[in-house]
């Protein structure tokens, strides 16, 4: 996958096109960006209703975020996408449920967090609270020049539940509380995790832009 | 280059890009969620459809269920009345005096339980008490037992 690839959506075109071609009801421009957009009253209540349309509409606003989010941690787009499908149809399903106590993309951020979470969860293949074998069994590499040093190859040198937590955390504001409910850990578990990739990290970009530099 | 793209010396999580899904992925979810609507559709409308049969059957079926508790009221009625008949020519102008004490207040005990709408649980033993103490009267008559000019007879 190319930087190019990424930006237009790591596939062939942008979102906007990719809905079932029926008007869409959000008639204000989006508010905020990713999760962080907010939904109308009317589309949100004709989606409860079961109505496709409403249903298109949501997935025009909210399902670049939820891919963002699933691609970031499980680094793969055909198991991004399935996490995609998943929560999608569990919220057409749920909707109902849903009271509106909290903003809706916050919780369709809940929705795709636990869904990459469980997908995680279910290829485990360690012990889940150790720490040092989450590590181990991704031992930092030298990077390649041609590789690239931006943010996302950067991130992708990570153990995929160090990616969850290093994303949950300091892109999607999760707290280290909400991580460890997540993870049904403890909050140091969190913590030693985050301080650990976070590290990494800094060596590996530090490091690599360093060789680059020299050339 | 772009800012995706500049090497960096420090992560920095706002560089990450952001990503879109495949444009067949609404198709198949679209058509997936329209197969669940379709189904669920279908579910209602079968349920629809057991809850309007049901309640056919209950209103067919409750009727006829009811029927017999009717029917034996009628027909514990009717006896009470034939033999009340019979009583009434046995006895004569005597009837209302002898041994009626007891059916006296039987028919106390119907007329009551009528005006508070019993039902036909509470009913029916009143009318076989009734029917019972028509048919003792009306035994002891015949047989001596019960003297026309008894006036306090209980049976």
């Amino acid at each position: 996958m190319n930087a190019d690839q990424r930006r237009s959506g790591s596939l062939d075109r942008p979102l906007h096109g990719m809905a079932d071609g029926q008007t869409s009801y959000v008639e204000a421009p989006p508010g905020g960006s990713g999760f962080g957009q907010t939904l109308d009253r009317v589309t949100l209540e004709r989606a409860r209703r079961g109505e496709m349309a409403a249903f298109a509409a949501i997935y025009e606003r909210f399902a670049g975020a939820c891919y963002t989010l699933a691609l970031r941690v499980l680094g793969e787009p055909s198991g991004a996408e399935d996490i995609v499908q998943e929560v999608f149809l569990k919220m057409f399903a749920t909707l109902r449920g849903f009271r509106g106590d909290a903003p809706f993309g916050a919780w369709l951020k809940r929705l795709t967090a636990n869904a990459t979470i469980d997908v995680l969860r279910s290829r485990q293949r360690f012990r889940e609270d150790d720490v040092d074998a989450l590590f181990e069994a991704m031992p930092a590499s030298a990077m390649d020049a041609e590789d690239g040093v931006d943010a996302w190859s950067l991130l992708q040198r990570l153990p995929p539940r160090a990616r969850a937590v290093v994303v949950l955390h300091e892109v999607e504001g999760y707290t280290h509380k909400e991580l460890a409910d997540l993870f049904g850990q403890s909050e140091s578990y969190s913590k030693s995790i985050l301080a650990r990739a976070l590290k990494r990290l800094g060596d590996e970009a530090a490091g690599t832009a360093g060789g680059r530099n020299d050339e | 280059m772009s800012e995706h793209d500049r090497p960096v010396r420090r992560f920095d999580p706002r560089q990450l890009p952001e990503f879109v899904p495949d444009a067949a992925l609404w198709s198949r979810i679209a058509a997936t969620q329209q197969q669940r609507l379709a189904r669920r559709r279908w579910r209602t409308a079968g349920a629809l459809g057991g809850a309007i049969a049901a309640a056919l059957a209950i209103v067919v079926l409750v009727p006829s269920l009811r029927q017999p508790a009717s029917e034996d009221r009628s027909t514990m009625q009717d006896q009470s009345r034939a033999l009340e008949d019979e009583w009434t020519k046995l006895a004569g102008t005597h009837a209302p005096t002898i041994g009626t004490t007891r059916l006296r207040a039987i028919d106390a005990q119907l007329q009551a339980a009528y005006d508070r709408g019993a039902g036909m649980d509470e009913l029916s033993p009143l009318w076989q008490q009734r029917n019972r103490a028509l048919r003792g009267l009306i035994d002891g008559l015949r047989n001596g037992v019960v003297d026309r000019d008894d006036s306090i007879t209980q049976i």
